[in-house]
């Protein structure tokens, strides 16, 4: 029997992200509804904390969708994630760097003051009644050891979905699967797997995540995201509906991207 | 030993390009690390000759043919040969067929086309079969990206014991991408030949042009946006430290990080263009109000601003501040 598998779509996020396009409340509000409709999982809708308009097209959707969770993107910062609950989502998603370079290059910090922020952060939520989702982001360069530490401590704080990021999107097949079955043989946690595609795997390495426990797959529509893109959702489902059960069908896929072709257009 | 076969210019016929194009393509795939071209007869008589340096296999049609073109290292044909220096050419489309290969332990040299689908199956199995399958044989996998899985599946077969693949640039022939492959065996296994990555850009505007095709913007490795950075936490970090969030020095493959100002851009990215653009940085709250107006500005636009249209907006918001102090 196929086993289910559930899609979560970053294209309103990470998708966005993508230089050369700029999406207005209509065109998101657009896109999240025909999402919703086809059945995708969950939405990550934007990131509140970036602007006014931002936090308000994202009040929209939450208004205009009916069936999918609806996910926003928040710093590991309680500023934004005060800034995001005004927005009445399902779900808040708090982005940790988790390798090194990221923890004492960009942050200038240490794995204890990480540890300590995201915690804090995850109770700020909690206190407003929000589900946490953690992106555990770089998690393809860091140390395994850290990682299934931080985990253990996150699930003890209430949250049951990590998300795996290859934020630079440098993983093979064999480290992919090798990575999140290490992770589910030693934790009791949901898994989603948000790859990038800067080798050109990002479908492959998806595949190979999903395969290996991962139940939540992150997807944008065309693949469009930061540098070379995420995971493209039509060709995801087209490679992997033999061995998955997904609640929408290709054509359902090539559909919506006929219909935002002409918004999403810049970022291709 | 690992061996790269490029099969791009047998993928030429329709738009043949001029004979020193064709020199020139060769050149910058032997530069950026490919260890043998694949030509097709067409290409190979518009060439005229074969150059000095490099390894070069004719895509032949009739087994005559070897006789006709004498020069090449190899030849690969689509039948059953069991003679040196052809490679046959076999197309499997699901693993179920693998046991077939036995049929071909005779073959010196064997090119496996297709296995397009591996990685929805147990892809460690299959490449562990077909090894053992032809222990005595040459095995190179040609895998289709029918599933936008080729280049993994390219790197895969040599992480796991493979030797030889073949790929074209930009996965043209509806295989492995050849740039993608070699830079996935670079970051994984550290295989470095002794190239030059940097004539990328030179060999896609070559490519661009003989084929009036288009390369993506977001191509892995050789699209022109893939080193644009517009999200401020990205961009911070790669004004921190470009390692933060690159997967290798753009310089590496002949590109640069740009910051880009748009929709999700935040005050450090702003401040740093402006110095690129030779203002000098004003207060806090005046690089908040450029940052809002720029949002609202590539929010109706649908875009990204280009250095242009960001000087003409930081003007403007300076001017009207300096209006509002005087007035």
């Amino acid at each position: 029997m196929k086993e289910n598998k559930y899609i979560v779509d970053t294209t309103l996020r990470d998708g966005e992200q993508s230089p050369g396009i700029a999406l207005s409340i209509e065109n998101k509000v657009a896109i999240a509804k025909m999402l919703d409709e086809i059945g995708v999982y969950e939405i990550e809708a934007g990131i509140p904390s970036m602007s006014e308009k931002e936090a308000e097209s994202i009040r929209e959707i939450v208004k205009s969708c009916k069936n999918s969770k609806i996910s926003v993107w928040s710093r590991m910062n309680i500023e934004d994630v005060k800034k995001s609950i005004t927005c009445g989502m399902d779900i808040i998603h708090i982005g940790v760097p988790v390798s090194y370079v990221q923890i004492y290059t960009k942050l200038k910090k240490n794995k204890v003051w990480v540890q300590r922020k995201i915690l804090e952060c995850i109770e700020v939520a909690k206190s407003h009644n929000i589900d946490v989702t953690v992106g555990l982001e770089d998690a393809s360069r860091a140390d395994i050891g850290f990682l299934l530490c931080l985990i253990r401590e996150l699930k003890k704080a209430g949250v049951n979905t990590i998300r795996i990021a290859d934020t630079v999107g440098v993983l093979t097949p064999n480290r992919t699967k090798e990575l999140i079955a290490t992770i589910k043989s030693h934790t009791d946690i949901q898994i989603e797997i948000h790859v990038h595609n800067d080798l050109g795997m990002a479908v492959a390495n998806s595949i190979i995540g999903a395969k290996a426990g991962a139940d939540l797959i992150d997807c944008t529509l065309f693949g469009i995201g930061e540098r070379t893109g995420n995971c493209n959702f039509y060709d995801f489902v087209h490679a992997s509906e033999s061995i998955f059960n997904f609640a929408m069908n290709k054509k359902q896929i090539k559909r919506i991207e006929e219909l935002s072709y002409s918004i999403l257009q810049g970022a291709l | 030993m690992i061996k790269i076969i490029d099969n791009t210019l047998s993928a030429f016929d329709s738009c043949l390009p001029s004979k020193e194009e064709l020199l020139k393509f060769c050149d910058l795939l032997f530069t950026i690390g490919v260890d043998m071209i694949e030509l097709s007869v067409a290409a190979y008589l518009k060439m005229e000759q074969l150059p000095d340096k490099g390894k070069f296999v004719l895509k032949i049609e009739d087994i005559a043919q070897m006789k006709t073109y004498p020069d090449f290292f190899r030849y690969s044909y689509h039948r059953e040969e069991f003679i040196d220096k052809v490679i046959t050419e076999v197309q499997i489309n699901d693993i179920r067929e693998v046991i077939k290969l036995k049929a071909l332990d005779r073959c010196k040299e064997l090119r496996i086309v297709g296995l397009d689908d591996i990685m929805s199956k147990d892809f460690d199995v299959v490449i562990r079969n077909i090894i053992k399958t032809l222990p005595n044989c040459k095995i190179n996998l040609c895998p289709e990206n029918t599933y936008n899985c080729a280049s993994a599946i390219a790197v895969q077969w040599i992480l796991n014991g493979g030797n030889e693949i073949t790929s074209s640039f930009a996965g043209c022939k509806g295989n492995a991408a050849t740039e993608e492959v070699i830079m996935a065996l670079r970051l994984a296994i550290r295989h470095k030949p002794t190239r030059d990555l940097t004539v990328l850009p030179e060999l896609t505007a070559l490519y661009e042009k003989i084929t009036s095709l288009k390369i993506g913007n977001n191509k892995p490795i050789i699209g022109r946006n893939i080193f644009k950075v517009e999200a401020g936490v990205h961009a911070d970090g790669i004004i921190k430290n470009p390692a933060t969030y690159e997967a290798y020095s753009p310089s590496l493959v002949g590109g640069r990080s740009e910051i880009i100002i748009g929709k999700h851009s935040g005050m450090k990215a702003v401040k740093l263009k402006m110095e690129e653009q030779g203002f000098s940085l004003p207060k806090d709250y005046i690089v908040e109000v450029i940052l809002s107006k720029i949002r609202e500005y590539c929010t109706e636009n649908g875009n990204s601003l280009n250095d242009l249209e960001f000087v003409e907006l930081v003007n403007e918001v300076i001017a009207d501040e300096r209006k509002q102090i005087y007035s």
